[in-house]
């Protein structure tokens, strides 16, 4: 699956290729497509005109949706069938099937999801959107999710036809999940190399783009529930120009969001993010955890997250009128996005946690200078104390355990969190001793809570409680105000 | 996440700094100083919060806490029926064993009831655990601020005003003696208790406040840890004559003997039979199987262990837990060892005997009734629910509950050695009983009358 994420990277750093140029770790794109195979270079240097394009993803969906009816077997029925059909689609790769318009499409019959834009992507809850975590690794939930490489008449699919093929069926179920399971079938057959799994990604993701602009015209808001890294960096190197074939740079992407109206309304009701997870704590596992406790607490646009962006968030402070409503949606999600995917890409250890951070970093940073450049205004005073000492703490945790954050992956099941200790200066034995202490009670609780099948110990009633006893503590001399403090500050941290 | 494991890292590296003093698993083995003390207990607290509760009951002459370590499933309240247990040590400051062997039980109790040991979760729930390493801080500071290894064997002893707090406790054993020869109370003796503790300029604050402690709580079993030799003492520690060794054995002299037995047999050093005394001319002959009576051993007037029996329902020994006063810290690991179980054991003794609720008809608690035993002339009484326990050696007695304006009641138990037998009373009021029999005079009346037709 590395080679998922190295597309992912070809995706990604063409977007923000200026804002990282120190990251040298990140892959550049040009390598990645010189080497790719004529076919695809050649649909992707000819221009085709836009109507061209639409028609041809309407088709195809339109297929898809009479293709609809015939429906059901079971899950290996369908997987089998898959089997075949990629030897088909190998055909066809191999054959270097030139570019032409491509008649119906259709997706088999054992196809099951229900393609209706209008449906429930819209009114799918919050609470289950966005988490790139918890569903982009799940490959086993796509196993009925069959795709086919035929069309209705037998004849097999140009390449061109796969790649829309493919997109459409991403974008009807939202399902990043549809391309990987493709590609991984088809690398694991040997019949795609690693590059030209790159090359097939950057294709999907064009054609994605475009039916995504084209159904945006349609509809003003339409939820895009891709779990998934690639659709967001799709999403997000296309910014809001649908006819933009080639990468621009950040500067002018946030420009572009900036200065037009937004209608690339991609709202991602993504909800799970955990402030610390900011700095770099990305090779972590509870974030499953995490993005849980984020749904539950699903502040009013998730701007909570993103507060570690400290110019990020004036950008959109400064977004605030009503007008301004959806490009606001639009970078939070692309944010949110772009934070997501430095987490998949540590997580999996493509990027360290050093560069993921020093990257995000970066980015905010950037932010700012353009946003100063293009809009000739400052997003406010330079300086805000919480924030920005926020993040300095952060920062000098993040780095100082980015190191450390690599060698506890495997220990990633217990979610505890803690103060992080740095901050506790003047007292080191005696805040150790008590932090062991707090450490092994949450630990006792979780798992006695666990034993006895009660749900998540209530840990804001521990903690006032807490707060409770070492208040009277104090009181009754039993415990030193400072030491008090402490004990405070490492609850009030979990 | 991210920095709970830079804490474990951090954690880590504290720990292995610390353990120059030997470990076991999670405990460390090394004196503690007063603030030492006192982060130790806090730190159990944290851990085991659910569980644990830290309170003081005064402060020492220089202004130190007293600070006891509750352990209960439900720190803070008496539970109706729930026996209280309690462990003072370092009473005598340069007798520092018993305080470390405090600490590191507060630990073990933690640790093992997280680990789901299910001998130690039982008595955390069935019992109130009070644990208090030292009732004399000030005395141990001194004693411990010697330099060099070797302790003397008085410095640090008494208080911070220079008073033997196990000579300070009101005496009751002459008045118990007295009312065993002349007819009196056996149990409770001391009148006017707050009266005579608050007006008694010759008490302590540490031995004033271990009072109004054995006042406010209704302890069951109790165990006062010492230094010096290697012994479980039992009450009477005065001798009735006076003479300075003399068999003084009390009217719970079997059970006594079972508690103290219970201590020593698991500590492998006090029940060695050949083991050499501590010096060379001690005179160890009152002591068999590891135990040995107060006043055989020596006379010691004004103890806490005969207060707390002459003064309310607690029973008390003394432990004397090793030859060396103040040992090296090295050797504490070894101590440790070879008190766990007897420590552990000895709280599971105060679930013996008979206990159970005295109520009166309708079901209300009768506090502070009577609960006598045929052949013990030694009474305990019930708690303000009602609650009451007895403990007992196996056998079969006679119980019964008295209170003042009800009738007594008499109840035959059979008692095995462990656990507690459950007997209840319901005791009726003699305006109850005197209601009845009107009641049943005018029934006969009425009977009469009908039949006989008047």
């Amino acid at each position: 699956m590395a080679s998922k994420y190295a597309g992912l990277f070809v995706l990604f750093q063409l977007l923000a290729l200026s804002v990282v140029s120190q990251i040298s770790a990140f892959p550049t794109p040009t390598a990645a497509s010189t080497d790719d195979k004529p076919v695809y270079n050649r649909q992707l240097t000819e221009e085709r005109p836009v109507q061209e394009q639409i028609a041809e993803a309407d088709s195809v969906k339109a297929a898809v949706q009479s293709a609809e009816s015939r429906r059901p077997s079971s899950t290996k029925d369908s997987e089998s069938q898959q089997d075949l059909d990629d030897l088909t689609v190998l055909k066809s790769l191999a054959d270097e099937q030139k570019s032409k318009e491509s008649t119906e499409v259709p997706i088999k019959k054992d196809m099951q999801y229900v393609p209706d834009e209008s449906d429930s992507t819209k009114s799918r809850r919050l609470a289950e959107d966005y988490d790139s975590t918890k569903n982009g690794m799940d490959y086993g939930k796509y196993q009925d999710d069959p795709e086919s490489f035929r069309q209705v008449d037998g004849t097999p699919l140009t390449a061109e036809d796969i790649v829309q093929k493919i997109a459409n069926k991403i974008y009807e179920e939202d399902d990043r999940g549809v391309f990987d399971r493709i590609v991984s079938k088809l690398l694991k057959l040997g019949l795609i190399t690693d590059s030209q799994a790159e090359t097939l990604e950057y294709q999907v993701a064009e054609a994605l783009q475009d039916l995504i602009t084209k159904n945006a015209k349609n509809n003003e808001i339409e939820d895009i529930e891709s779990n998934d890294q690639e659709t967001r960096g799709e999403q997000d190197d296309k910014g809001s120009d649908t006819n933009l074939d080639t990468w621009e740079p950040p500067r002018r992407r946030y420009n572009d969001e900036e200065e037009e109206e937004e209608n690339d309304d991609v709202v991602e009701d993504e909800v799970d993010r955990d402030a610390e997870e900011e700095e770099g704590d990305t090779g972590d596992n509870t974030w499953d955890k995490d993005t849980e406790e984020g749904n539950e607490v699903r502040p009013e646009d998730g701007l909570q997250d993103l507060q570690y962006f400290p110019n990020f968030y004036r950008l959109l402070r400064s977004l605030d009128s009503e007008q301004d409503t959806q490009e606001r949606e639009t970078l939070i999600t692309i944010m949110k996005t772009l934070i997501d995917f430095v987490k998949m890409m540590v997580k999996y250890g493509t990027i360290t946690p050093e560069e993921g951070v020093s990257y995000l970093e970066n980015l905010d940073a950037m932010i700012a200078m353009q946003t100063k450049n293009k809009l000739g205004k400052s997003l406010g005073p330079p300086d805000v104390p919480g924030p920005n000492g926020k993040i300095l703490d952060e920062d000098d945790n993040t780095k100082a355990e980015a190191a450390k954050m690599q060698k506890e992956y495997e220990n990633l099941k217990d979610s505890t969190k803690e103060e992080q200790p740095s901050t506790e200066t003047n007292q080191p034995g005696k805040s150790e001793t008590y932090l062991e202490a707090i450490r092994k009670n949450i630990e006792w609780l979780k798992k006695h809570d666990k034993e006895e099948g009660k749900d998540d110990y209530d840990l804001s009633k521990l903690k006032d409680f807490m707060d409770q006893q070492v208040d009277s503590y104090i009181e009754k001399g039993i415990i030193a105000k400072d030491e008090g403090d402490t004990i405070k500050r490492i609850y009030s941290s979990l | 996440m991210k920095p709970f494991f830079a804490v474990v890292l951090l954690g880590a590296a504290a720990v292995a700094l610390v353990s120059s003093a030997g470990t076991e698993g999670e405990i460390s083995f090394e004196y503690h100083r007063y603030e030492e003390l006192r982060k130790a207990l806090v730190s159990v607290w944290l851990q085991c919060p659910t569980i644990t509760r830290i309170y003081t009951i005064g402060e020492s002459f220089e202004g130190r806490e007293l600070l006891v370590l509750e352990m209960s499933d439900n720190p803070g309240t008496h539970e109706p029926g729930e026996p209280e247990f309690k462990y003072i040590a370092n009473m005598h400051g340069n007798e520092a064993v018993g305080r470390e062997l405090l600490i590191y039980l507060a630990q073990y109790l933690c640790n093992q009831y997280q680990q789901g040991n299910e001998t130690i979760i039982d008595l955390v729930h069935n019992t109130r655990i009070h644990l208090m390493p030292s009732m004399n801080p000030d005395g141990f500071e001194k004693a411990a601020s010697q330099p060099g290894e070797i302790k003397d064997w008085f410095v640090g002893r008494s208080n911070a005003q220079g008073v033997d707090l196990n000579r300070n406790f009101p005496d009751l054993d002459r008045i118990i003696y007295i009312n065993e020869r002349e007819g009196g109370a056996n149990n409770h003796l001391l009148q006017n208790m707050k009266k005579a503790v608050d007006e008694n300029t010759k008490l302590a604050p540490e031995t004033k406040a271990v009072i109004h402690w054995i006042m406010d709580i209704p302890f069951v079993l109790s165990a006062n840890l010492h230094g010096g030799d290697v012994v479980a003492n039992y009450p009477y520690d005065e001798t009735r004559t006076g003479s300075t060794h003399e068999y003084s054995a009390s009217p719970d002299d079997v059970m006594f003997k079972s508690l103290a037995k219970a201590y020593s047999i698991y500590n492998p050093v006090m029940s060695d039979q050949q083991r050499k005394p501590c010096r060379k001319n001690d005179d160890d002959s009152s002591f068999k199987d590891g135990i040995t009576n107060g006043g055989a051993w020596y006379s010691v007037p004004g103890g806490m262990q005969d207060f707390n029996y002459l003064s309310s329902n607690c029973f008390e020994i003394t432990l004397e837990l090793s030859c060396d006063k103040f040992p090296n810290e090295d050797t504490l690991k070894s101590y440790w060892e070879q008190n766990r179980n007897s420590l552990v054991s000895y709280i599971e003794q105060v679930h013996r005997g008979v206990k159970g609720f005295v109520r009166d008809l309708q079901g209300n608690p009768i506090s502070n009734a009577s609960i006598s035993v045929e052949g013990i002339d030694h009474d305990i009484t019930t708690a303000k629910d009602g609650d009451y326990w007895r403990l007992l050696a196996p056998g079969n007695y006679k119980v019964a509950a008295t209170a003042p304006g009800y009738l007594t009641v008499i109840k035959k138990v059979a008692v095995p050695f462990t656990p507690a037998t459950r007997v209840d009373f319901e005791l009726e009021s003699l305006m109850e009983r005197k209601e009845e029999e009107r009641e049943e005079l005018m029934d006969w009346w009425k009977m009469m009358s009908e039949t006989l037709n008047f």
